[in-house]
């Protein structure tokens, strides 16, 4: 090892007030980037759980016109046709009035084509009783919450009315019959909105609850995943306008929108919370660096004389200030790393410590409700792991370059004078 | 051909103080041998410092040469193998023991080894300090901080070892000790010795005895 690497250490390290100092230094260091990589990754865990969300219930990209696409089989085939495409499938949606002993609700509905939802949605994942093969055309799957709120569970008989009957009854003098279902599953996907009032059905029991016919509201798509979500809509958008001259009807508003378009502005938002935030905790690692640059400055005042005799027993100017460089960079390394030891442990306890805090502010039904997860989300992209780590070590580095420039200029003769 | 370990020709050095110069070398001219020991007294502000430092190549003189052996620029590269220095106040590195601080000469000039190591502690036991060894400075007293001192000048096994006033800081008979031990271990090592000193003791101990008075060096 190097001299200059061996005293550093042996200076930073050594006991006493100097390993004090040292601490202090290192502490703040840590700090700074175990809240940096805390807040990085939260943030960034809000949107790797939202995309894969979306990615769960919508697929990659969505299909969609502006009213009701009457021929799907055909669009699915040319859908199914696109490179980087795995799998299509077509869905309708609305809102419906459930009622149960009495008490209504108003859960949003899906209507599954069951023959393809599997390859695009894996719900099987998220279904807490039942199974999503059970799924016919009498049977229902309730989200979690909207079953507890319903007191329904499996095996029970649920009445759904649709806007359909209310405009059939409009006109005419008729008694309104709600379809009776089946609860046969329940699921949770840990979303709050999703969680509190989804309904599932069969696509072929939706279509006769809307009157939509053969027709759907779109068509979710799964991609193969190499492929990147934006490239293979351009694929497909390019493809249906091709197809529509050609061989499909014209289909007013037919466009494939990505899971990041569909939801461009939240995500956006999202990025500019997370980028704030990181300007904002990066000045916790600047005001760090300030704080060791202090010490050094500190330390090279008070071994100036030590800093003469090296230079007497041989050592260059650039030996000497790479000697205090290094002390900012070892400063920098330590605490970084201790930092993202801090940080992850944290992350890993991330929900305990929710809860803790939850039990002394309030409910954390109110913390679902608002940030919509049932858990606090955590994500750490490699990127954001560069950034956190690039960034302390190249502050520390400079926090040393100070100091290190100053002792380099130091003349040894004028260093031994010093008193 | 030139057969001296040191030597200065023609040194002039001044120093601006104020509007006024003070003209602190004139001319001087000094020349050590292999295995001489010279000491060099003088009043306060005389200049003996300042010579100690132009001899070791750590200050440029105005004119005159500085040479070592046959090499007339010193440098601090060969300084750490030609040149040992001893100062008055130990300035021993307080983060490293004993043993630590007489290697740091050696890890400085490059080569560290087991050698390195063997010939550490040889010196330690030389200085009476082998059993202080893994002691910092500031379990040692000031006596044996010089010692430790005097063993990391002589880690190199230079040719020359300058000493500017090491037993100032010392009590009488602890700077008796650290003089005569200086002196044995460069007579045993064949090492040079420029001692500055202002105890005429000490300084009738050497080989050749000059006083710096108004810039240049008289025998005494």
């Amino acid at each position: 090892m190097p001299w200059y690497l061996y005293l550093a250490l042996k200076q930073l390290f050594s006991s006493g007030q100097r390993l004090f100092f040292t601490l202090i230094s290192i502490v703040s260091v840590a700090l700074g980037v175990m809240l940096l990589i805390i807040v990085m990754s939260v943030m960034g865990g809000f949107r790797y759980e939202i995309r894969q969300k979306i990615v769960d219930t919508q697929g990659d990209l969505q299909v969609r016109a502006s009213g009701f696409i009457s021929n799907s089989n055909a669009l699915e085939k040319v859908i199914n046709a696109i490179p980087g495409v795995e799998a299509s499938t077509a869905f309708a949606q609305g809102v419906v009035m459930l009622e149960k002993d009495q008490k209504p609700s108003f859960p949003s509905i899906q209507g599954l084509d069951m023959r393809t939802v599997g390859k695009v949605i894996p719900l099987n994942r998220y279904i807490i009783e039942g199974t999503l093969q059970d799924l016919d055309d009498d049977s229902v799957i309730l989200s979690s919450q909207l079953a507890v709120s319903l007191g329904a569970r499996v095996g029970d008989a649920v009445q759904i009315y649709t806007p359909l009957m209310l405009e059939v009854a409009k006109g005419q003098d008729e008694v309104l019959l709600p379809t009776e279902l089946k609860v046969i599953g329940i699921f949770e996907i840990g979303h709050q909105q999703l969680d509190s009032s989804t309904v599932l059905v069969t696509l072929r029991r939706m279509q006769q609850l809307y009157g939509l016919g053969q027709g759907v509201h779109g068509i979710n798509v799964r991609i193969a995943a190499s492929e990147d979500a934006d490239t293979v809509t351009q694929r497909i958008n390019e493809a249906l306008k091709n197809a529509q001259s050609k061989t499909l009807d014209i289909i007013p508003g037919l466009r494939a929108r990505s899971w990041s378009e569909l939801n461009q502005e939240f995500l956006w938002v999202l990025q500019l919370e997370k980028n704030i935030m990181t300007v904002i905790l990066l000045a916790v690692v600047i005001v760090s660096a300030f704080l060791t640059m202090s010490l050094l400055l500190v330390l090279v005042l008070k071994k100036t004389r030590e800093i003469g005799l090296l230079g007497a027993l041989g050592a260059t100017r650039k030996q000497i200030a790479l000697c205090f460089c290094f002390q900012g960079v070892s400063i920098g390394i330590v605490g970084t790393g201790l930092g993202l030891i801090f940080g992850f442990t944290f992350l890993h306890f991330r929900n305990d410590v929710v809860l803790l805090v939850t039990r002394f502010t309030g409910s954390q039904a109110i913390l679902e409700r608002f940030y919509q997860f049932s858990q606090m989300p955590s994500h750490t992209s490699f990127s954001d792991l560069v950034i956190v780590v690039v960034s302390a070590i190249i502050l520390s580095t400079l926090a040393g370059l100070i100091p290190a420039f100053i002792a380099a200029r130091l003349k040894p003769v004028e260093a031994l004078r010093n008193e | 051909m030139n057969n001296t370990v040191l030597s200065a020709l023609g040194l002039v050095k001044g120093y601006q103080s104020g509007d006024r110069r003070l003209e602190i070398l004139r001319g001087l001219n000094l020349s050590v041998f292999p295995g001489e020991t010279v000491s060099i007294r003088g009043e306060s502000g005389s200049g003996k410092s300042t010579l100690l430092h132009l001899l070791a190549g750590l200050d440029s003189p105005e004119s005159g040469t500085i040479v070592w052996g046959d090499e007339s620029k010193p440098d601090s590269v060969r300084r750490s193998g030609y040149l040992g220095m001893v100062f008055q106040a130990f300035y021993l590195i307080p983060e490293l023991t004993a043993r630590e601080n007489i290697l740091m000469a050696k890890r400085i000039q490059g080569g560290l080894n087991a050698t390195a190591y063997a010939r550490a502690d040889e010196l330690l036991n030389k200085v009476g300090l082998s059993e202080r060894s893994h002691h910092f400075p500031s379990q040692l007293s000031g006596g044996e901080c010089q010692r430790v001192a005097v063993a990391r000048a002589l880690m190199n096994s230079p040719r020359v070892i300058v000493a500017d006033e090491p037993t100032g800081n010392l009590d009488e008979q602890t700077g008796d000790g650290v003089i005569q031990l200086l002196l044995d271990l460069c007579s045993d090592m064949k090492t040079s010795l420029v001692l500055v000193t202002h105890n005429p003791i000490h300084a009738a101990r050497t080989h050749t005895r000059l006083l710096l008075k108004q810039g240049v060096l008289e025998d005494i």
